[in-house]
């Protein structure tokens, strides 16, 4: 098979989809798109969004479920439906934190501190401590106690938890379980060489 | 024989595609509905503190959508293959992207902000994904993934009473939107789905 993922020159939501295929040794296409050649692109894409990964020619998108399919692909998803369930279950929760903080991102700026205020101390801290609740009774893991692409997902995209931090503050320090969910990850050879050659970018 | 127990509230929303998988299995659960007024305080006995939970042999399983995704493969409903599953979830994903677009206006408390929301989303953000929908529809012959009956089907029609009461203004039962209206209308055939809409709790949305 032929992969070819389409995204902008950012980390974003195709950094967990660069980490299975990474993790896997898939040749791909990593292409990054310039916002000003993006509106022309635009219109040639399913859902006239990104990331879209083009597999063998056909163009196929939702961040989630490239990550789900690349999951199994690469030996990273559950034994049996029930621990899929538990991947999933894992991945939808910091989903839906994702959407939270990315809805504070996009807020008029008028509205913007008190919809950051409200982020920080309650929703984030909320999420957060359940996630690593969840790491604590997987030793280290999202879910089934071992290495899934739950795992690989999240520490793509600590940006998010970043995002939630007080001024000041290490957000890892109050949540060490979700630490040693990123640490594992990072640890493995192929995601360490990864971040040391992928592109520097702010997001 | 596994046992199952569904928590929700007294909605279709978020339960219904649930709901519809088990029927559809002829799976027996037991369907545990809260009213707002009683979810505030049960609210910290559950793992997130949000509906849906599934109890499967006593384990609290949590997200909708995790949980369709294992009943429709032990109702088998799900894909072929890992290619098919990929399809059927962007399907099931790119609906969710217009109906999370559709609770968030209906949610909106505040009036003016609402009206503004609302004229963006019935202008262009119901006609963009349904039509989308719609396309996907016709090319897999009345069916939203793979050619075939699969979870998705069923995921989509049963938000149909919820829409009826979020966007009554421009719902229509998917009138203009032939090829959905086909699959939804082949859901809501399918003897188990029919009785249950039939015997269903009468609920607002």
């Amino acid at each position: 098979m032929t992969y070819k993922l389409y995204y902008f020159n950012i980390r974003g939501l195709a950094e967990p989809i660069r980490y299975l295929l990474k993790y896997g040794k898939i040749d791909f296409e990593d292409v990054r798109v310039e916002r000003e050649d993006w509106p022309k692109l635009k219109e040639t894409m399913p859902m006239k969004q990104m990331p879209v990964l083009e597999i063998d020619g056909k163009r196929v998108y939702q961040s989630v479920s490239i990550a789900r399919f690349l999951g199994k692909k690469v030996g990273l998803a559950g034994s049996n439906d029930l621990e899929n369930l538990e991947i999933d279950s894992a991945v939808d929760t910091f989903v839906d934190l994702r959407l939270k903080v990315t809805a504070v991102m996009t807020t008029p700026e008028d509205k913007k501190a008190e919809a950051m205020k409200t982020l920080k101390e309650e929703t984030v801290p909320f999420f957060l401590s359940k996630l690593n609740a969840l790491a604590e009774e997987n030793n280290g893991h999202l879910a089934c106690k071992k290495l899934t692409w739950a795992d690989l997902y999240f520490a793509a995209l600590t940006g998010i938890v970043k995002f939630g931090a007080i001024e000041g503050e290490d957000i890892w320090e109050k949540y060490p379980a979700l630490r040693k969910v990123v640490d594992n990850v990072e640890a493995i050879d192929a995601i360490k060489t990864w971040i040391n050659e992928r592109p520097v970018t702010d997001f | 024989m596994v046992v199952y127990k569904l928590h929700y509230f007294n909605l279709t929303g978020l339960g219904e595609p649930i709901r519809f998988l088990f029927h559809y299995g002829g799976i027996d659960f037991e369907d545990v509905r809260y009213e707002m007024n009683e979810w505030v305080d049960l609210k910290k006995k559950f793992p997130l503190g949000q509906l849906p939970v599934l109890e499967i042999d006593d384990k609290e399983h949590v997200q909708s959508m995790a949980i369709c995704r294992y009943l429709a493969k032990q109702v088998g409903l799900a894909g072929d293959s890992d290619l098919e599953n990929m399809e059927i979830d962007a399907v099931v994903d790119t609906f969710n992207d217009i109906r999370l677009k559709i609770s968030t206006v209906m949610w909106e408390q505040n009036q003016e902000v609402k009206k503004e929301k609302q004229k963006i989303l019935h202008e262009q953000q119901i006609p963009f994904y349904f039509k989308k929908l719609d396309e996907y529809a016709e090319a897999n012959n009345g069916h939203f993934a793979c050619k075939k009956l699969t979870w998705a089907d069923l995921y989509i029609a049963s938000w149909s009473k919820y829409f009826s009461y979020a966007i009554k203004e421009v719902f229509n039962d998917y009138e203009n939107y032939p090829n959905i209206k086909k699959v939804v209308d082949n859901v809501l055939a399918i003897e188990n789905i029919k009785k249950w809409v039939e015997t269903r709790p009468d609920t607002f949305c």
